[in-house]
């Protein structure tokens, strides 16, 4: 949104096709265990053209990056650099690859000269390094944004993350002999001109014959700086066009004419709720800012599932530790909660434990009587859940033993063995496989239907049609609300990318989150 | 604005990562102040002699835990190492000194195969470096029974060198603390190493292998606890292995004192040598003040605890 002012891109088509290809992907893919990142990829970048890559969450960009980097290999196909394959991991290979990543890769506890020095010591003297990385890193700072306010001597950790982003795009730049640069994400925490002076420099390198792939999901940003857009969706290329002509309506046509698994919905629960009369409210958001988010609003009636859906990071999970946590006064919870984190080994299991244990730990407090457990209606309600979702093993079995879908399942089902009367969900199907997904799906629908509230987010668009209402996130804010018929991967694709123009809208207190004018989905802003 | 704030942020970012010693050190001058006043000979050349002459092995041993806190992990067996390292010293390096240098190498050597051990396996350094301590206290005590032996006269000659005009232990704390300086901080081994601590995914990234900045890391802490050991023998003339066991933990609150961090990332060798000589300036003062030596122990860990809540109050103020 940006940087709409740039000049249209020289050059005409013909001449940037007969240019040598730098990175040519063929063939290339990917699985990690079950899911599937990459499923045959063709790509070629060409020296001196500046490729869009775009696609939404879980289309496999990030993993294509980094087999284009020479990060990760890929499980067939072949990635070659200058028409020759390319092992994944070479440097010699790879070399003249370079790439900014979003999350940055600078050690924060070291000063911006010797992050230079970590990723670019081919390029410097043996002694006195430190003074030639300075100047290097000074020059092409002053290049490539000015009014940066980044001295070579400042630590990382103590810079603004714009300035962070700017150091690390500059970091990838550095270096003797530069044929493809992957920026991805660049502008995401840069400001409007530092954002166009980056895309300035970009055109200037294209022109200079470097190879540039920007991958953002800031579409007319795309649209304006490439030559050329890639549409990637479940790990394949299914459009590759050129920039010029297209407008963002195509581009968003091209990423999300995806159809909706159909819903499983059952009549009585979205009735009980649908319009939000005579539904107790059991949560409520109001105009909650501060922590990532920038007033948001939303309200839980009993029975409800809500989705929070939206690009990855876009203020999903505050909302869900707002809700798990409610300290500030913009929050309020009247019923107990129950938390399904999604990194289930990190966060999830009790890898000691067996299937029973992990299964009954927050229900325990809720079966005891005066802090003296009772194993007896303890062992009860583990056996109810083992059946129910059918966990294999048993209840004895080591939950390390079981395999992903089944620990999953008995993570949810630790929540929902719980009294909880709100139960958060923070993107807890990921990588599980579809035939534990379905169970699941219909086990949160029939928890619903008894009068338990759900709050879900979740990464994967397909999954929010099993929601009554779904809330789409950009930036901390609520950028849409869908409710009943108009949740569909299409919609949410197309409002979590839909760029406002005016992005400071003040927003009447409470307009997003009434249920009783919830029904309509309307796009904010 | 990005313009006018660029002069004055890094002045205070600077000051901020610096604040830590700047606490250390005043708590230093303000010992130093109490020790003058109550027995004003400390501050003559020998009376500093006499009072830093007990930081000196414990300022290079801080060193060697400060290196290691740079790529996050954290050494339980440094006090056994240089305990272990005077044993070899009372013993083999006085009798054969050929036999004893191999031997003090061969300790060098194990540390940088802790280090690959603990970085292949995966093994948390606290536990391996424990483990380890008891390993050198095994080796200690089959060496040496009883403490006893006799350091070589060179060393010994060290030990008691008085040279007019400058107390004796500034020299080797001061020499020390600046080879660690340019190594770790101006040099590029320890950018690695800092690297490591601080974000390990952006050093693979960047091509260079963890491995490598690791096992650099432990081999200079193997042979900074062999320099410790060795101006522990020079002063005490002989070897005991559980001479310096203190010091595993004395180690870790000077590097803190001196504004390092458990999380790795940094390296502040002039601040855990302030931190050190701070640490063992406490007990001095505590002998001057005539606490009773039963409480020493309480009042030294209190005086700490005061310079570490001093530490976090000025990193809030300048935040």
């Amino acid at each position: 949104m940006h940087v709409d002012n740039l000049p249209a891109p020289p050059g005409t088509e013909r001449d940037r096709a007969a240019r040598p290809p730098v990175v040519t992907a063929r063939g290339v893919t990917k699985a990690y265990g079950r899911t599937r990142a990459l499923a045959g990829v063709d790509l070629q970048v060409r020296a001196g053209e500046v490729l869009g890559l775009v696609g939404h969450n879980g289309a496999g960009k990030s993993t294509l990056m980094r087999v284009l980097a020479g990060l990760e290999s890929c499980d067939a196909g072949a990635v070659l650099v200058h028409g020759e394959e390319a092992p994944a991991g070479s440097a010699a290979a790879f070399g003249t690859v370079r790439m900014a990543y979003q999350e940055t890769s600078l050690c924060p506890d070291l000063t911006v000269a010797e992050n230079m020095w970590i990723s670019s010591r081919h390029c410097l003297p043996r002694l006195g390094w430190r003074r030639a990385a300075s100047t290097s890193v000074r020059r092409r700072l002053d290049e490539v944004f000015p009014g940066h306010g980044v001295t070579p001597r400042d630590r990382v950790e103590d810079l603004s993350l714009a300035q962070r982003q700017m150091v690390e795009i500059v970091r990838a730049c550095l270096v003797d002999r530069l044929d493809l640069l992957i920026l991805d994400e660049p502008t995401e925490s840069l400001g409007p001109d530092a954002a166009r002076t980056l895309y300035a420099y970009v055109r200037r390198l294209a022109e200079a014959g470097t190879a540039v792939l920007l991958i953002s999901h800031r579409i007319r940003e795309v649209l304006s700086a490439a030559d050329r857009v890639v549409v990637l969706r479940d790990g394949a290329v299914t459009a590759d066009r050129a920039a010029a002509g297209m407008t963002e309506p195509d581009v968003l046509t091209l990423m999300g004419a995806h159809v909706a698994v159909p819903s499983e919905r059952t009549g009585t629960a979205h009735a009980a709720t649908g319009d939000g009369t005579g539904a107790r409210v059991v949560a409520e958001l109001r105009d909650a800012r501060g922590g990532g988010l920038h007033g948001v609003s939303l309200r839980i009636a009993a029975g409800e599932v809500v989705g929070l859906a939206g690009l990855a990071g876009q203020g999903q999970q505050e909302v869900l530790e707002r809700l798990w946590r409610p300290a500030r006064r913009d929050t309020e919870v009247s019923v107990t909660r129950a938390y399904v984190p999604g990194d289930r080994q990190r966060s999830g299991l009790l890898p000691l434990w067996n299937v029973g244990d992990n299964l009954v730990v927050t229900a325990m407090r809720g079966i005891a009587r005066r802090g003296l457990r009772r194993i007896a209606d303890e062992r009860d309600v583990v056996r109810h859940w083992v059946e129910r979702l059918a966990v294999k093993g048993g209840a004895d079995a080591g939950i390390t033993e079981l395999s992903g879908g089944n620990q999953q399942k008995v993570v949810v089902a630790r929540a929902f063995a719980s009294t909880a009367g709100l139960v958060l969900l923070d993107d807890p199907f990921r990588g599980v496989d579809v035939h534990t997904k379905t169970e699941l799906y219909r086990l949160i629908r029939e928890e619903a239907a008894k009068g338990r509230s759900i709050v879900w987010y979740s990464s994967e668009n397909a999954e929010m049609a099993h929601c009554d209402r779904v809330h789409v996130f950009r930036a901390g804010r609520t950028v849409a609300e869908l409710a009943g018929e108009e949740i569909s991967e299409e919609r949410i694709i197309a409002v979590s990318f839909a760029e406002s123009d005016e992005p400071d809208v003040p927003k009447e207190p409470g307009e997003s989150g009434a249920p009783d004018r919830a029904a309509h989905g309307r796009t904010h802003g | 604005m990005a313009e006018l704030l660029a002069p004055t942020l890094p002045g205070r970012a600077r000051m901020r990562h610096s604040a830590p010693a700047a606490v250390s050190a005043l708590a230093l001058i303000a010992m130093i102040g109490v020790c003058s006043t109550l027995q004003p000979g400390v501050l003559s050349v020998q009376g500093l002699t006499l009072v830093l002459s007990a930081t000196v092995p414990l300022v290079i041993a801080a060193q060697a835990q400060m290196t290691l806190m740079a790529v996050g992990d954290i050494d339980l067996g440094i006090g056994a190492f240089v305990g272990l390292v005077t044993v070899v010293t009372a013993t083999k390096l006085s009798s054969s000194p050929l036999v004893g240098g191999l031997v003090l190498l061969g300790l060098v050597a194990a540390y940088a195969l802790l280090g690959l051990l603990i970085h292949l396996r995966r093994v948390p350094s606290l536990i391996a470096t424990l483990g380890a301590s008891f390993v050198w206290l095994g080796l200690g005590l089959f060496l040496l029974p009883t403490p006893g032996g006799s350091t070589p006269e060179w060393l010994a000659a060290f030990g008691a060198w008085q040279p007019a005009g400058f107390p004796a232990p500034l020299l080797p704390i001061l020499l020390v603390t600046a080879l660690v300086h340019l190594l770790a901080s101006r040099g590029s081994a320890g950018v690695r190493m800092r690297a490591l601590g601080s974000n390990p995914v952006a050093l693979g990234r960047a091509g260079l292998r963890p491995l490598t900045s690791r096992v650099i890391a432990y081999a200079t802490a193997g042979g900074l606890g062999v320099v410790s050991g060795l101006a522990l023998a020079s002063q005490t003339g002989g070897g005991d292995v559980s001479s310096a066991s203190s010091y595993t933990l004395m180690t870790v609150a000077a590097v803190i004192l001196g504004g390092g961090s458990f999380s790795g990332g940094v390296a502040v060798p002039w601040g855990a040598a302030v931190g050190g000589v701070t640490l063992g300036l406490v007990s001095v003062v505590l002998s001057l003040l005539d606490v009773r030596s039963d409480l020493q122990s309480a009042v030294q860990g209190g005086i700490v605890l005061a310079v570490l809540a001093g530490r976090v109050l000025v990193g809030k103020v300048l935040r």
